[in-house]
């Protein structure tokens, strides 16, 4: 039985004096859309790639990297030939043409000339893009330049689709847009591997996902499982601590403050509302638990950088 | 062999694809501009021509046996291959690689580094055989080329694009501000360009200057480009062309080694 796409035992990768990342295990299964959720520096595009062979892993003879049959120590090309990759940073020939772009990816893969032109038009169609196929690159907006990226990552029609923060900086109307097209491409059989600091994106798209944290998994899950198993389920985020010094918190309400916030989480919607019912409107939030609450609390409110 | 995934069946392209696949992009990135890129080799000689085959030449009597206009115009058509394939595989490269994250797409894609690394060089010499060939053009126009054996020249400018590119590629990969090739160009190149036969020829330089020109790669460059020119062969061009051709392979691979390292982490 083996219906997995990628399988990592004891991964780990150190740069001269930090552990960027330590040990991980995971197991991604084929046309699943698995997600590395964790703050900047947590270790998740050093991740990425180390599957793509751009960067190698410690004591590879001690962990084990395997896709589709291929670890990236040797069999770099073969990966990389089943895979597209879009990167954090947009990388795009700024002086060629949107079509021209594709034109070279299409080479990179070796696909035939007359094959080519057929598939770049197939794509510019699948994303939206084929009015824009004879403008230069800096006359797109940065929502068009994402969908053009994830174009090219799509050029030799991959098995495996790696995204690094694929929506970071865009508008929302982009960012559905681009969910949709992923949630199309995974029905058609693509897995899926994503990186992202945004909860909402992990939780619309990933089946599965981990959270890391300082290069170690911290948790993994389906994003619902995550939040029922992890978080009480419901949260009042009251935005003045002042409101709730002298307030009395029964037994089944937990307390977490910032220095201007103050967080109650309870699995009693009841309770909370009782406390809420006292405050003007306009001076809290009451409402579901998400994985954001979950993400802070197991990564920690302060920054990491 | 396999344990744990489903494994797929699947053929890279094959290592002449990947290789032209590398130096297609350069190709039509820089043909994209190809007007305000191809010009300088055309006007460039006319200057050199003038303002010093015409200029100087008219004290200087003949040098070999040759007038000095003729001296020169065999010499000129190799430095402008040695400074493109140094522009293209320094600023060229880093740019690429540092600011426009070129390779970063590309090495994602079915590429590795060698190939990324080698079809650079292929296309830097590429780019040295056709201003070699525009300089030709431009000096045999003025009846200043004696021989047939001419048209090889562009061959030597290609041999010369790939050692220059080599030898940039490996400065490259130490630099980490672009400002710094400002030392390779005043300090390295523009001596190499003065110093290897090209303007004036190295018998009547005194003994310490010959010997080191016997190291620059640019005087074994000119001189099998002279002799094409003028058609006169000697058998000391093999020894230039075995120091090309071993320049060529040592620095390539330590170019490769230290590249390789810098790409991946």
């Amino acid at each position: 039985m083996k219906n997995k796409a990628i399988f990592a035992e004891n991964v780990s990768k150190t740069f001269k004096d930090v552990q960027a990342v330590k040990g991980l295990d995971f197991q991604v299964n084929t046309a699943e859309c698995f997600g590395f959720l964790g703050p900047n520096g947590a270790g998740k595009t050093t991740l990425m790639q180390i599957l793509i062979g751009r960067c190698r892993r410690d004591t590879p003879d001690k962990s084990i990297v395997e896709i589709f049959g291929f670890d990236p120590e040797i069999q770099e090309l073969e990966i990389k030939y089943l895979s597209g990759v879009v990167p954090q940073e947009d990388n795009l020939d700024v002086d060629l043409s949107v079509r021209q772009n594709l034109l070279i990816y299409t080479r990179f893969y070796g696909i035939k000339k007359r094959d080519a032109q057929e598939r770049i038009d197939e794509l510019l169609d699948f994303m939206d893009l084929s009015e824009k196929k004879d403008s230069k690159i800096r006359e797109l907006s940065g929502g068009m330049k994402r969908r053009l990226i994830i174009a090219r990552a799509l050029i030799n029609s991959p098995r495996l689709l790696i995204l690094d923060e694929p929506t970071t900086g865009l508008d929302p109307q982009v960012r559905q847009h681009i969910w949709d097209k992923l949630r199309q491409l995974q029905k058609d059989g693509v897995t899926i591997l994503l990186t992202t600091h945004y909860m909402e994106e992990a939780f619309q798209i990933c089946n599965r996902l981990i959270i890391m944290h300082k290069g170690e998994k911290i948790l993994q899950g389906s994003p619902k499982n995550l939040i029922w198993e992890n978080m009480e389920s419901y949260v009042l985020e009251i935005l003045n601590p002042d409101l709730v010094t002298g307030v009395k918190l029964s037994g089944d309400i937990r307390k977490e403050e910032t220095e201007t916030r103050v967080f109650l989480y309870s699995e009693n919607f009841a309770s909370l509302d009782n406390i809420a019912g006292s405050m003007k409107p306009g001076s809290f939030f009451l409402r579901q638990a998400n994985l954001e609450d979950l993400f802070l609390r197991t990564t920690g409110r302060k920054l990491h950088e | 062999m396999s344990k744990w995934t489903e494994t797929l069946q699947v053929t890279p392209p094959p290592l002449l694809s990947r290789l032209f696949s590398v130096w297609y992009r350069h190709y039509r990135v820089y043909t994209k501009n190809l007007i305000s890129n191809g010009f300088p080799p055309f006007i460039e000689p006319l200057f050199f021509l003038a303002g010093i085959g015409l200029g100087l030449g008219h004290y200087v009597g003949l040098i070999e046996g040759v007038e000095y206009v003729k001296f020169l115009a065999a010499g000129i058509t190799i430095p402008p291959a040695m400074f493109t394939a140094s522009f293209e595989c320094t600023f060229g490269t880093f740019i690429r690689l540092e600011y426009d994250k070129v390779y970063d797409g590309m090495l994602s894609s079915s590429i590795n580094v060698k190939d990324l690394i080698i079809g650079e060089m292929l296309f830097a010499g590429s780019k040295s055989f056709f201003f070699s060939s525009a300089v030709l053009f431009v000096v045999s126009l003025f009846g200043l080329i004696p021989s047939p054996y001419a048209l090889f020249t562009p061959f030597v400018g290609f041999l010369t694009g790939l050692m220059f590119a080599a030898l940039s590629l490996f400065i490259t990969s130490f630099v980490t501000n672009i400002n710094h090739f400002n030392f390779y160009f005043t300090g390295l190149l523009t001596p190499m360009f003065f110093f290897s036969g090209i303007v004036f020829p190295l018998s009547e330089m005194p003994r310490g200057l010959r010997i080191a020109a016997d190291f620059f790669p640019l005087t074994h460059a000119a001189n099998i480009a002279r002799s094409f020119c003028f058609g006169n062969f000697s058998l000391s061009l093999y020894l230039d062309l075995i120091y090309i051709i071993c320049f060529i392979i040592v620095l390539t691979f330590f170019a490769l080694i230290r590249l390789e390292k810098r790409l991946i982490t």
